[in-house]
Order: C-alpha cells, then sequence, then structure tokens
C-alpha cells in the first residue's frame, strides 16, 4: 500500500473518531440518570481527594476522654469508641472505597478481559476455562470473598484481590460473550483476510467493540466492591483497624447501635448513596452504549 | 408455673437458706419452680465434653451439668464437691479422696470410685490441662467410695491445681470413660442434664430431677456447695451479635446476657426491668512482648515501652469504662496480693524518657508489629490504642490484625510478631501458681525466651510449704516480672452482664450458675 | 427434552469438582488450624501436634486431599472438627433456616419486584413509573446487613411487632416461623426486588412495544388483559433467567444476613467453620451450597427451555 494514499485516511479516521466520541460524550451526560450518577461520584471522589484539606480532625487519633460522644458541634457526626471524629473517618474512609473499588475495578477489569478473550479467542481453551470460571461462580460471592481474605489475612491490597477473583468470573463471561458476537462480524474477517497479527487484531478490533458491556459491567463491580469491603470489614476481614473504612465505623458501632446509632447510621448512608450513583452511571452507560437500547428508545 | 404448695419440705429449707445467703438481698419472695431461663452468648461452646477444653463459652453451660471432686468455693479455696473429703499424708505422698455416697449420674446410675478413677485416667489422655495430674504416680481405687493418689514428690500446691474449673477434671460415668474427645454423651451429674445442642443456635439442659444435693452446706458456695434446680428447663442461646443480644433482652425474649456491652449497661440502668451484674476484677489485660527478637530483645527497648504507655486510655477504650487500673499480677485484697512492688513503672506515659531510652537502647526505628485478633474486641482496641502511643514515643508500631486460629499459630513463631495483646480470664482468678505456669518452662513462656530467674521463681512458688512462703516467692515473681518487661500488665478488666428483673436468685460468678435461680412472674 | 436435561446434569460434573479443588485448596493454603482453637492459648507446640495427629492434620496434604475426595465419592463429607457430628449432618440441620430465608426472599423480591415493574411499564414515562424506578434503585443500592441492622432497632426494639433474630422451625411454630423471618427475609429481599422490578420493566416494555401487543390493543382488548393475558408470559424469559441469577446472589447474602439475625443456617456455619478452620464443614459446606446454585441454576435452565424450544436444541452454555 501506498503511503501517500494512507495519511489522509488515517486523518480522516481520526476525525471521524473525535466526531463520533463528541456525540458519544454529548448523549452520555444528556442522559439523565448518568448525569445524577456522575455528579453524586464527582462529589464523592473531589471529597476523597480533599481528605486531608476537608477533615476537621485526624481520622485515626484516639481521645479516651471523649469517647462514643454524640454529635455536637465539636464533632458533627460524633465520635466512636476510640473517641475519634466520625466524620473525619467517614471522609478518610471514602477514600479507601474509593482505592478499593477503583484497583477492584482495573484487576477485574484486567483478569475478565484476557480470561474472557483467551476463552473466546483460543477454541481448545474455552471449555476448561469457562467450567473454572463457573465453578468460581457457583459459590456464593461473599463466602468465596471470606474464604480467601482468610487465606490471604486481612489488608487493603488482599481485601482488593479477594474480591477482584470473586468478581472476575461474571466479567469474563460478559467479556467473552461480547467478543464472540464481534468475532463473527465482517470488519474482523476483513482484518484476519489482509493478514493483520492476532495481537493487532484482538487489540483494535475486537476488545475495542468489546469494551462497551465491559465498561458497564465494570462499573456494577464498582458498586457491588463499595458494599462488599464493608460486609468483609463487618465480618471482620476487610481493612485492619485503625485503616478508617466505611465497613470497619460500621462493624465498630454494630455492638451499641442503639447508644451510638450515628456510628452505624451514617457510614451506612454515604455507602448507599456512592452505590446508587454508580448504578445510575452504569444505567445511563449501558443505555447509551448498548445499540439494542437505542434502537428500542429510538423505535419508541 | 407457680407452685407455692411445693411439697418437699427439705427443698424449701434448701431454697429458704439459699436466699439467706444470696449477697444480692432480693426481697423475700418464695422461690417459683418451673419455666424456661434464656442465657445468651455469643459463641459456641467448643465442646460440651467438659474436661477436654478451656474455653469460657464451654464452662459456661457445662459447669451446670458436671460437677468434680474438689472445686473452688466463693472464696477461691478448694472445696470437695463430690468428695467426702481428702486426707493427706504427712510426707505431702498419698492423698485419699473418700467419695459422697449415693450421688447419681444423669443416666441414673450411682457414682463409684470405679468412675472417678476412670474419668481421672481420661482426664490424663484427653484433658485439656492433663499436666496438673502430672504429679499424680498413680490413681487407685482403694474401696467403693475412695481412690487413693500416689504422688511423685509433695506438691503443697496440687489440690489447688486439681480444683481448677479451667479445664475441670469432672466426673462422668466409667462407661465413657474410653471415648475419645468430644464423643461422649454428656452425661455429668449436675442439677441439670444435657438435652441437646444445635451449634450455632442453642444449648437446652433439663432439671435434673434425680440430683443429690450436698447438703454440708446452706447453698451453693462458688462451684460447690448446695445446689437446687429450680427452673425446667434452661436455653443457652448462640447469638454472634452484641447488639441484637441487647434488643432481645429488652424485647424480653431472652433472660439473661453473660456479658452485655458497656454503654449498652450505661442505657439500661434507669430501665426497671432489666437488672445489671458488675463483675470486678473479671481478668487481667496484657501486651506481651516477643523477647526472643529485637527489638524487644533488649531491656532497654521494654522498659520505653513500659513507661511509654498510658494503661488508663489503653484501658478505658479496651474495656468501654468497666476497669480499674491495676499494676498487681494477682487481684488487689486477695491471698498473693503483692502490695506496691512495681507500681513506680506503671501508667506512665512517659514520653519524653520513651524516648530518651529508645536513644540508649539504639533503637533505629524497625518495624515493631503487634499482632492481635478480630475475634475480641479487647484485644484488638488495646493492640490499636498501644499502637498509637507507640508511635507517639518514636517506636515504628503497627497493628497485624488476623483471625483467632491464625493469632494463636502466629505468636508461636519466634519471629514475625513483636508484640501481643491477650486478655487473660480465669488464669489470674486461679491464683498464683496458675498464671505463673503459662509464663515458665516447661511450657512455653507467652514472651517466647525463658528467663531462668522465673523459672526457678515458679519452682520455689509450687514446692513453698506454706502460704507465707509462697507470699513471699510471689513478692519476688511480680519484682521480677517488672524488671523483665516481658510480659506487660496494663490492668483489670470487668465483665458486664445483665438479666431481666424477673430473674432472681442470680448471683453473678466464673460462670452463670442457673441453678438456685427462677423466674418470677 | 430428556437429552437437553442428561447433557445439563452431565455439565454440572466438571463445575462441583472445580468447586470441591477449590474449596480444598482454600483450606490446605489458610494459615492457621483448629488445633490452636482446640488447644487454647495455653497450649505447648507438642499439645498442638498431639491435636493435629489425632485429626489427620499432620499427613501430607495429598493424602489428606486423596482420603477427602475417596470419601466424597461414597457420598461422605466428612466429621466437624468441632461440632461433634458429620458434615452431612450439620448442614442438613441448617438448610431449613437458610432455605426459608432465601425462599422467601426470592418470593418476595419476585412477587413485589413484579408489580413495580409491571406498574411502571404500563404507566410508561409517568410520574408512577419513574416513582416506582426510584424505589428499585434505591433498594438496589441499600446495603443489605446495614439495612437488617436498621430493621432491627426499628421493628424489632423500637416497636416491639417483631423478634431481633433467632429462628423458629416451620415444623414446631408456623406463626413464630413467619414471625422469626419476615425482618430478615425482607432485609435480603430489598435489593433483589430493585433488580427483578427494573428486569420486568424493561422486558415488559420490550413485549409491550411488539406488533402483536399493537394488535391486540388495537383490537380494543382492556389494557390489564393484554398485559396478563399477552404481556406479562412473553416478558417470563428473561424474568425467570434474573431469578435464577438471584438465587445465587441471595445464597451469598444470606451468609450475612444470618448473622446479623443471630439465624443459624448454612452460611453462618460456613463462615464460623472458615474463621475457626472447621476444614471438614468448610469444604462440605461450599460444596453444598455450590450444588444447590448450580441445581436452581439447571432448574431455570430446564424452565427456560420450556418457554422456548430453541435452547433445547441449540446451545446448551
Amino acid at each position: 500500500m501506498a503511503g501517500a494514499a494512507e495519511v489522509p485516511l488515517a486523518a480522516e479516521i481520526a476525525a471521524g473518531r473525535r466526531r463520533r466520541r463528541a456525540a458519544f460524550l454529548r448523549r452520555l451526560f444528556g442522559h439523565g440518570s448518568f448525569l445524577i450518577g456522575f455528579v453524586i461520584m464527582a462529589l464523592f471522589v473531589a471529597i476523597a481527594l480533599a481528605a486531608p484539606l476537608i477533615a476537621p480532625h485526624s481520622p485515626i487519633a484516639s481521645d479516651y476522654r471523649n469517647l462514643n460522644a454524640p454529635p455536637s458541634a465539636l464533632h458533627w457526626l460524633g465520635t466512636d469508641a476510640f473517641g475519634r471524629d466520625v466524620l473525619s473517618r467517614i471522609i478518610y474512609g471514602m477514600r479507601v472505597s474509593l482505592r478499593i473499588g477503583i484497583a477492584v475495578v482495573l484487576v477485574t477489569g484486567l483478569f475478565g478481559t484476557v480470561l474472557g478473550v483467551l476463552a473466546s479467542y483460543v477454541r481448545w481453551l474455552d471449555g476448561l476455562v469457562m467450567r473454572m470460571l463457573d465453578g468460581l461462580m457457583a459459590f456464593p460471592g461473599v463466602l468465596l470473598a471470606i474464604a480467601l481474605a482468610a487465606v490471604l489475612g486481612p489488608s487493603e491490597a488482599n481485601a482488593v484481590l479477594a474480591l477482584s477473583i470473586t468478581f472476575t468470573p461474571r466479567t469474563a463471561r460478559v467479556v467473552r460473550a461480547g467478543v464472540l458476537v464481534v468475532q463473527g462480524m465482517p470488519y474482523v474477517e476483513a482484518a484476519r483476510a489482509i493478514g493483520a497479527g492476532h495481537g493487532r487484531i484482538i487489540l483494535r478490533y475486537i476488545l475495542a467493540n468489546a469494551l462497551s458491556p465491559l465498561i458497564v459491567q465494570l462499573t456494577y463491580v464498582f458498586a457491588v466492591s463499595v458494599v462488599a469491603e464493608a460486609i468483609l470489614s463487618f465480618l471482620g476481614v476487610g481493612p485492619p483497624p485503625p485503616a478508617p473504612t466505611l465497613g470497619n465505623i460500621i462493624a465498630e458501632g454494630r455492638s451499641s447501635v442503639q447508644e451510638t446509632w450515628w456510628l452505624v447510621t451514617f457510614p451506612g448512608m454515604v455507602i448507599a448513596v456512592a452505590v446508587l450513583g454508580l448504578n445510575l452511571m452504569g444505567d445511563g452507560l449501558r443505555d447509551v452504549l448498548d445499540p439494542r437500547q437505542i434502537a428500542r428508545r429510538e423505535g419508541n | 408455673m407457680r407452685r407455692p404448695g411445693f411439697p418437699d419440705s427439705l427443698f424449701r429449707l434448701a431454697a429458704a437458706a439459699a436466699l439467706a445467703m444470696a449477697a444480692a438481698g432480693s426481697p423475700a419472695t418464695a422461690q417459683t419452680r418451673g419455666g424456661e431461663l434464656i442465657v445468651v452468648q455469643g459463641s459456641n461452646p467448643p465442646s460440651l465434653d467438659a474436661m477436654t477444653t478451656s474455653s469460657q463459652a464451654s464452662r459456661n453451660i457445662n459447669m451446670n451439668i458436671y460437677e468434680t471432686l474438689y472445686g473452688f468455693s466463693e472464696g477461691v479455696k478448694p472445696i470437695p464437691i463430690l468428695a467426702e473429703g481428702v486426707t493427706i499424708s504427712d510426707d505431702g505422698l498419698t492423698y485419699v479422696f473418700t467419695l459422697r455416697r449415693g450421688v447419681k449420674f444423669h443416666n441414673g446410675k450411682e457414682m463409684t470410685a470405679r468412675d472417678v478413677k476412670a474419668s481421672l485416667e481420661r482426664y490424663r489422655r484427653v484433658g485439656a490441662t492433663k499436666n496438673l495430674l502430672d504429679p499424680v504416680a498413680d490413681i487407685a481405687i482403694t474401696g467403693d467410695y475412695e481412690v487413693t493418689f500416689t504422688m511423685k514428690k509433695p506438691t503443697p500446691t496440687f489440690l489447688e491445681a486439681f480444683s481448677s474449673p479451667r479445664a475441670p477434671a469432672v466426673i462422668i460415668p466409667a462407661e465413657e470413660a474410653d471415648a475419645e474427645a468430644g464423643k461422649t454423651s454428656f452425661t455429668g451429674k449436675g442439677p441439670y442434664r444435657f438435652v441437646e445442642y444445635v451449634p450455632d443456635s442453642h444449648v437446652t439442659l433439663e432439671r435434673f430431677d434425680g440430683y443429690v444435693a450436698d447438703t454440708r452446706h446452706d447453698g451453693p458456695d462458688g462451684f460447690g456447695g448446695r445446689k437446687t434446680a429450680y427452673l425446667d428447663r434452661v436455653i443457652f442461646r448462640i447469638m454472634p451479635e452484641p447488639g441484637a443480644q441487647v434488643a432481645a433482652l429488652e424485647a424480653g425474649e431472652v433472660h439473661l446476657l453473660e456479658q452485655i456491652p458497656v454503654p449498652a449497661a450505661r442505657r439500661l440502668e434507669k430501665n426497671p426491668d432489666i437488672r445489671l451484674y458488675e463483675n470486678m476484677p473479671w481478668a487481667f489485660l496484657t501486651f506481651i512482648l516477643n523477647i526472643a527478637q529485637p527489638p524487644a530483645d533488649n531491656p532497654k527497648f521494654r522498659e520505653a515501652v513500659q513507661v511509654a504507655l498510658n494503661m488508663e486510655a489503653i484501658l478505658a477504650i479496651a474495656t468501654e469504662g468497666l476497669y480499674q487500673l491495676d499494676h498487681r499480677w494477682q487481684y488487689p485484697g486477695t491471698t498473693y496480693d503483692p502490695g506496691d512492688i512495681g507500681a513506680d513503672l506503671y501508667n506512665l506515659g512517659d514520653t519524653e524518657r520513651a524516648r530518651r531510652l529508645l536513644k540508649e537502647a539504639g533503637y533505629k526505628g524497625e518495624e515493631f508489629s503487634i499482632l492481635t485478633d478480630s475475634n475480641y474486641p479487647q484485644h484488638n482496641k488495646a493492640a490499636v490504642v498501644i499502637a498509637e502511643q507507640l508511635r507517639a514515643a518514636g517506636i515504628n508500631a503497627k497493628v497485624k490484625m488476623v483471625d483467632w486460629p491464625t493469632a494463636l499459630n502466629l505468636r508461636l513463631q519466634d519471629s514475625g510478631w513483636n508484640g501481643w495483646t491477650l486478655m487473660m480470664g480465669i488464669e489470674p482468678y486461679l491464683g498464683p501458681v496458675g498464671l505463673i505456669a503459662t509464663l515458665t518452662s516447661p511450657a512455653r513462656p507467652h514472651f517466647v525466651k525463658p528467663d531462668p530467674e522465673l523459672d526457678a521463681l515458679y519452682q520455689e512458688l509450687i514446692s513453698g510449704p506454706t502460704v507465707e512462703a509462697r507470699q513471699a516467692t510471689f513478692r519476688k515473681i511480680q519484682a521480677r516480672l517488672y524488671e523483665l518487661k516481658a510480659i506487660i500488665k496494663i490492668g483489670d478488666v470487668g465483665l458486664m452482664q445483665a438479666a431481666r428483673a424477673n430473674v432472681k436468685g442470680f448471683r453473678p460468678f466464673r460462670f452463670p450458675r442457673v441453678y438456685d435461680v427462677w423466674l418470677e412472674e | 427434552m430428556l437429552r437437553f436435561l442428561t447433557r445439563r446434569l452431565l455439565s454440572a460434573i466438571p463445575v462441583l469438582f472445580v468447586v470441591s479443588l477449590v474449596a480444598f485448596g482454600l483450606m490446605w493454603l489458610v494459615p492457621g488450624d483448629i488445633a490452636a482453637e482446640i488447644g487454647g492459648t495455653d497450649a505447648t507446640p507438642e499439645d498442638l501436634a498431639a491435636i493435629r495427629e489425632r485429626l489427620g492434620l499432620d499427613k501430607p496434604v495429598w493424602e489428606r486431599a486423596v482420603n477427602w475426595y475417596g470419601a466424597l465419592l461414597q457420598g461422605d463429607l466428612g466429621y466437624s472438627y468441632l461440632l461433634n457430628r458429620s458434615v452431612v449432618d450439620a448442614v442438613i440441620e441448617r438448610l431449613p433456616v437458610t432455605l426459608s430465608l432465601a425462599g422467601l426472599s426470592l418470593a418476595l423480591a419476585t412477587l413485589t419486584g413484579m408489580l413495580l415493574g409491571i406498574l411502571a411499564a404500563v404507566r410508561h414515562n409517568t410520574l408512577l413509573d419513574q416513582g416506582a424506578m426510584i424505589v428499585a434503585l434505591i433498594g438496589l443500592s441499600v446495603p443489605e446487613f446495614w439495612f437488617g441492622i436498621l430493621m432491627i432497632i426499628m421493628f424489632g426494639v423500637w416497636l416491639g411487632w417483631l423478634p431481633t433474630g433467632g429462628f423458629v422451625p416451620l415444623s414446631e411454630d408456623p406463626v413464630g416461623w413467619a414471625r422469626s423471618m419476615v425482618l430478615p427475609a425482607f432485609s435480603l429481599a430489598v435489593s433483589q426486588m430493585g433488580v427483578i422490578a427494573r428486569m420486568t420493566r424493561s422486558a415488559m416494555l420490550d413485549v409491550l412495544g411488539q406488533d402483536y401487543i399493537r394488535t391486540v390493543r388495537a383490537k380494543g382488548l382492556r389494557a390489564r388483559g393484554v398485559v396478563f393475558r399477552h404481556g406479562l408470559p412473553n416478558a417470563m424469559i428473561p424474568i425467570v433467567t434474573v431469578v435464577g441469577v438471584i438465587t445465587g446472589v441471595l445464597l451469598s447474602g444470606a451468609v450475612v444476613i444470618e448473622t446479623v439475625f443471630s439465624l443459624p443456617g448454612v452460611g453462618r456455619l460456613i463462615v464460623g467453620a472458615i474463621q475457626r478452620r472447621d476444614f471438614p464443614v468448610v469444604q462440605g459446606g461450599l460444596l453444598v451450597t455450590a450444588g444447590i446454585f448450580v441445581f436452581v441454576n439447571l432448574l431455570v435452565d430446564v424452565l427456560y427451555a420450556a418457554f422456548d424450544p430453541r435452547v433445547r436444541d441449540g446451545r446448551g452454555g
């Protein structure tokens, strides 16, 4: 192929891609659910990032003269059984939730993609990989995560690993399904015909097109991991104290819910709002990315 | 089920006497026979085969089902329970136990010397603290109601150790003595008999109508005395969530909480339907150092830790406010109370002095890993506060929290941990021998490397011929522990219990005694 | 149909094999063992070695694996180290609790979820639709264990209407059973109610938008008739699929709810066994729960095939 012909073609493709991206973003932010979810999560991320600036107290400094104090002007959301400021702990806890959520999304996305592509692309591996994933999926997720956390020991990194292993199978299935759909498409056949290598085909054509369901899936994985961190901490296998995680705050407050209601109520609400935001974003992404849905909306 | 005209006059006499004994001074109402009492505890009993376990969750239930030859009185002195008495030879080498006659097992058979020998031989095999029978060379049946122990050497503290409720040397029917640990039918001869155990749900006991009370006493005394079962049935419910336990008590679904969180207790103080029972002191809270590993192998470093700690802050947080500051390795006012020794090093919270000592010790900021577990809040809360205080003094302290089995395994390794928080519940109650045994050879001391001086003092303690001699030895032990600084006493921890107001006759003790307790309607 | 069934049944075998392998592997890797739990704080290394020998924990891993799989092939899941009963008995004893909880939640979630979903679909793009979807979304977002704690405080303590925890067997006292199950089942159902409501709504919208429904409508059939006679049956396929997935989620969520409400269920059995290293119970318990999950999905597949003959003949996965 002549180099001269390639240049304008590439520029055209790039321009087209930019246009499509702009249109996509317009559609996405025009979607009410996504916008609300996005605002919630943007706020969440901003608070988490600015934690050292906005937290009124240290999240781990104890004060034994001021244990379990109800909300007051000094401690807006009260103190916990260590005399620590609950508001500050929640703010820093959002940081940990965010960190865990993002890490789980990345690791799950990576494992899920690799396994999903392997299963769909390498035919003889399909049966083996899928049976393994089916086996993992047959475990109740919480039990698998608890067992993994017991094996690995409680720490933030291990919580991430345990949750990633738990969520990978479903993600891999989503990727595999997406790839299988794309694989039969004419343009992939065409790429193969012009002699493109496996790596190039997978990256450029197949993955790029299986990405939509993956992104939607990962948004939900994010939401589930925020709750799962709380569950692991609640059962004593999450990040160890004095780490200020939302789950730890609830876990520490649960022995005296009636006396120190602020310990259980507020972090629970933060979790619910975050999960709500992520679900809204996921819904928006799904509507915009899933062509079937678009077709329906346009048909109606 | 009120039955005011209960015909058994003997029973009424006993009941009245028990009431007169009750320190709590309940109003003089007649006891009610019948009814069902629901007691709540947080965890499953690991076993109901009493001699094989030293867990508190098991003891709570088992001590209502089983009895021992000797046991502790309310004042922590050995008293005969199933034994009529014991005659100890002048050389201290022969113990002749005579047994009470007519005492029946739950299966209806009468207890004889054969059952006693068989049970104790079983204890030697499967008993959780089987080394307490180590001083005994031979157990012989010397009559239908008499067994004779021949000792290897005189052991003045043997009867105390033998009376220990820790993993009690209970008497079971000889037919069950060959059973593996945990495989008996849980037949004892206490005032209540075992009916059913559904793990994570409940253990059911029923009144044993064939129970033969010990008429030498007027009422219950410690683990022995005259016990009277009023209730038809007792259910120990297993509820893991303290919050749910309190809710159930308030709703009247259950009658007695073996332990209630202190904040809940404070809230319920004014509630006329609930009565609170405070047990103080209940346990020691300790901080153990691994003296086989740097940096705590250095005595100067250990001194820095000792002076850095503010015990009041640790206790206030770890116990939720139910504690007493106490530097002693025996409870204040007990026989072996060592007085002021060590008080000058206790509860200093002196960060500056700690920093100086660390400099002298040549501490370079090596990581100091504090092992603790997620199962016992007192352990992990103490660990968190200790780490915070040590960091303030310049020690690079980190909390390493794992689950209980992992913690127990890790601390048996020589490395991988530098500190460990541990609550000692029953050991301090048992007196100095039981406590110091866990810190000296031949056991592996909690702080890993045995201290020859402490080992020698332990031998001196167990062979001390008189109480006075042993008291003197224990003062030396107290002094040595504060010199060594391998295990640091944080303080004494209390235990709060709560019951519905209609639960009468309950007197808090080392386990919830459900005999001599009745329900008022 | 028979061939389809056999094929699906056979495909469950490798899945369960993987489950057993993972369960065994996890318990092989986990640090600590039950010896410390039995021996307590004062056990010497020799005491622990004796306990391990008694329980066969001193044997090399391959020998333990051979023993376990050997027994497993004969239907024997082993004997608990702590509970004084066989694993099969321990699990069977608790199945009624977990099945009551998961079953009731499933029923509750399905009924209310479908109701919400149908309402929203029928009144598409109205306030009712939006309201229903907001309820569904909030339900979906609330952490169930947290919700359960709040329920206990509200209905168990403040109002005193319902017990705060514990389980009453159905055979003993049906009313007590129902009362003991209301709060846990509701807490567990809330988020799945949201899932089903959303699923039902979108499935119904799909179906209601199709030509034949428009035709039926045009013929002047009353709206309710259209929805229930024609719309719902066709929307059932995706809903049934979701129910299969949800069963897994409910079995998983039951673990936490059982702890919050002090219910002696299979989930709590396994969590307790993990925490105390009662290996046979963990391995056997996981195998049984996974088995239930596989079975339910098999059932869903069969239902699915009954609704849609193409599935029977075509793909199996």
